[in-house]
């Protein structure tokens, strides 16, 4: 059963087309890889999916649910959550509030919430870290926080903006078990990459923009052969 | 870098600390009885309310990370609505101030709904443009609030439950006892904010308003929150303040200089902070009084360090009185460029440093 469905959605700014007539589903408990050169739209169809921006065409469809002109937090609230390419850490407030900022969004009681950050912490392997400023942590630790921050928003899809970006092959390596490990919590996930090889690791299918238009989609062993994405990547000839 | 912040203490508060504030709270009830000096307590009082107008912005200001620059139309509204209730109809004042804090709230709703699509500077202007338009409105309403001219009320009606008189508000202690309790009511809620799921969500908003939105925080619904919170105080404080002094025009209850004062308290102090607000009023109010009284410039006259003749003596006695403004300015300098999480926040760190030194 498909618990997202992207169908025809194009997103303008002013003349430039950010993303064209993009359609794709994605299958319960998936992880769909997101690929693309610099600017290709990866980000903007995240942000078409989570409600930052409304799709100026076509239709978003979650859980049976139409999205369109859905906030962020409402979005959050039925179950799709989003990390960011550039980490937004809640600098000034330790690293279990981060995460429990997450998991207030399905309880009021602070003791609650504070109990299934911990939870989450421990998931990403940061608990040595629980009560450090967020701030103060360094780029591998903040992007290991962020999982476990839309963790504890309980989400049925997550959605993963380049949670390796700038990462040394080493932490890349323990965030592609994390990614593997929350497959195993039943999570749907749609993960934007560069390191190809990681996400040819990790996906079960993958789509491919390019100039905000789907370029291709299929199996990793597909996508490596096909010569339009090869085009795409290293130039034709 | 591990949190020092209090709020990131699983242990709350250590039963030394929670003795020394029962103490420090028992102390303050018991001052009147043996302090009966009017301008001492006029001072306390000033105190006390200082830390209300401050403690209130904080929530909207230090918490939520919204800076309005506007907390004067709330002030004013307050104050305002008390006086015309009654001197018009003669409805008590703490009926009234009930009055005071509903047409705040409904003031705060509607700016709320107009200032929060702003981010940042762009929400800061447009808080003190819209402070400046309840101004203008208060001035040229004359009819309701007589314009320039102000409110002037005599008398305060004698305040009794049932038959029994609790006070006729003929001496300042009990102003000195509603702005008492006012002042700990305060912190009581900002420590509750600070302990529930509303410090959480506004401390989130202040620190990434788009994380905050993708983590399922609706940011209208909050920060509107945060802004009534303090809005009703503030309006409390500007109740208060037309009772106390009995007079208000739209100059002193109304002026962007107390938009602007309510925000040096917490800044000052340290903003986000329970304490912040305490310790910027122990700052501000016995400064600005001693400027104002020209204290200082006698001070530096008598203690021989200025000559009363000299150029210098006779500039600051002629101008240290009005030159406040100007002090604060130079104050708010100091502490953003040598303290810039207030006086709070640097004798914190300057303990911690030395707790690091020892160890």
């Amino acid at each position: 059963m498909a618990i997202l469905e992207i169908k025809h959605v194009s997103k303008f700014f002013g003349g430039l087309a950010a993303n064209s007539d993009v359609s794709f589903e994605m299958n319960q408990g998936m992880i769909m890889g997101l690929i693309g050169p610099n600017g290709a739209g990866k980000t903007t169809l995240f942000n078409c999916i989570t409600g930052y921006y409304p799709p100026s065409k076509g239709e978003v469809i979650f859980d049976g649910r139409r999205m369109n002109g859905l906030q962020p937090d409402a979005v959050c609230k039925l179950g799709m959550a989003r990390t960011w390419q550039k980490v937004r850490p809640l600098a000034k407030m330790s690293v279990v509030d981060n995460v429990m900022v997450g998991a207030l969004c399905r309880t009021n009681s602070l003791k609650k919430a504070r109990a299934m950050a911990m939870e989450q912490v421990r998931v990403v392997r940061l608990e040595h870290r629980a009560d450090f400023l967020a701030g103060g942590l360094p780029i591998g630790e903040r992007k290991k926080l962020e999982v476990a921050r839309v963790l504890a928003t309980q989400p049925k899809l997550l959605l993963l903006d380049e949670v390796m970006g700038g990462l040394n092959p080493a932490e890349s390596e323990e965030i592609i078990q994390l990614i593997l490990d929350i497959r195993t919590l039943g999570i749907t996930q749609m993960v934007i990459e560069h390191d190809m090889k990681a996400i040819m690791r990790i996906s079960d299918r993958i789509v491919v923009l390019n100039s905000g238009e789907k370029l291709a989609e299929g199996a990793p062993d597909e996508i490596v052969k096909n010569p339009e994405v090869v085009a795409a990547y290293l130039g034709s000839e | 870098m591990k949190a020092t912040n209090p709020l990131y203490s699983r242990h709350g508060a250590s039963t030394v600390r929670v003795c020394a504030g029962i103490a420090v709270i028992a102390a303050l009830f018991a001052f009147p009885r043996f302090v009966e000096n009017p301008y001492v307590l006029h001072m306390m009082i000033l105190f006390f309310l200082s830390t209300l107008m401050g403690q209130s912005w904080n929530i909207i200001g230090g918490y939520t990370g919204q800076y309005s620059v506007g907390h004067a139309a709330y002030f004013g509204t307050g104050a305002y609505t008390t006086l015309i209730l009654l001197s018009n109809w003669e409805i008590a004042p703490w009926y009234g101030m009930w009055v005071g804090i509903a047409a705040s709230v409904v003031l705060a709703l509607i700016i709320g709904s107009i200032c929060f699509r702003l981010r940042g500077p762009y929400f800061v202007l447009a808080s003190i443009a819209v402070a400046e338009i309840v101004r203008g409105t208060a001035l040229n309403l004359t009819n309701i609030t007589k314009g320039a001219e102000g409110i002037l009320v005599t008398d305060i009606p004698v305040f009794k439950i049932g038959e029994t008189i609790v006070t006729d508000f003929s001496s300042k202690v009990p102003y000195y006892y509603i702005a008492l309790v006012l002042a700990l009511t305060i912190i009581g809620v900002t420590w509750l904010v600070q302990h529930s799921k509303l410090g959480y969500y506004f401390q989130a908003i202040r620190e990434d308003q788009d994380a905050a939105h993708s983590l399922g925080i609706n940011l209208t619904i909050w920060k509107n929150s945060a802004l009534v919170i303090s809005a009703a105080f503030t309006s409390l404080a500007g109740s208060f303040y037309a009772i106390f002094v009995k007079f208000i025009d739209p100059s002193t209850v109304l002026p962007l200089d107390l938009s602007v004062q309510i925000v040096l308290i917490s800044i000052i102090g340290g903003i986000g902070t329970i304490f912040g607000p305490v310790i910027g009023s122990l700052v501000l109010v016995p400064l600005s009084e001693a400027l104002r009284s020209n204290v200082i410039s006698e001070g530096l006259i008598n203690s021989g360090l200025v000559s009363e003749e000299s150029g210098v003596g006779i500039f600051l006695k002629e101008h240290l009185a009005h030159a406040h403004v100007l002090i604060y300015g130079i104050l708010v300098v100091v502490v953003i460029l040598f303290m810039p999480e207030g006086v709070l926040g640097y004798v914190r760190k300057m303990a911690s440093k030395k707790k690091r030194g020892e160890a």
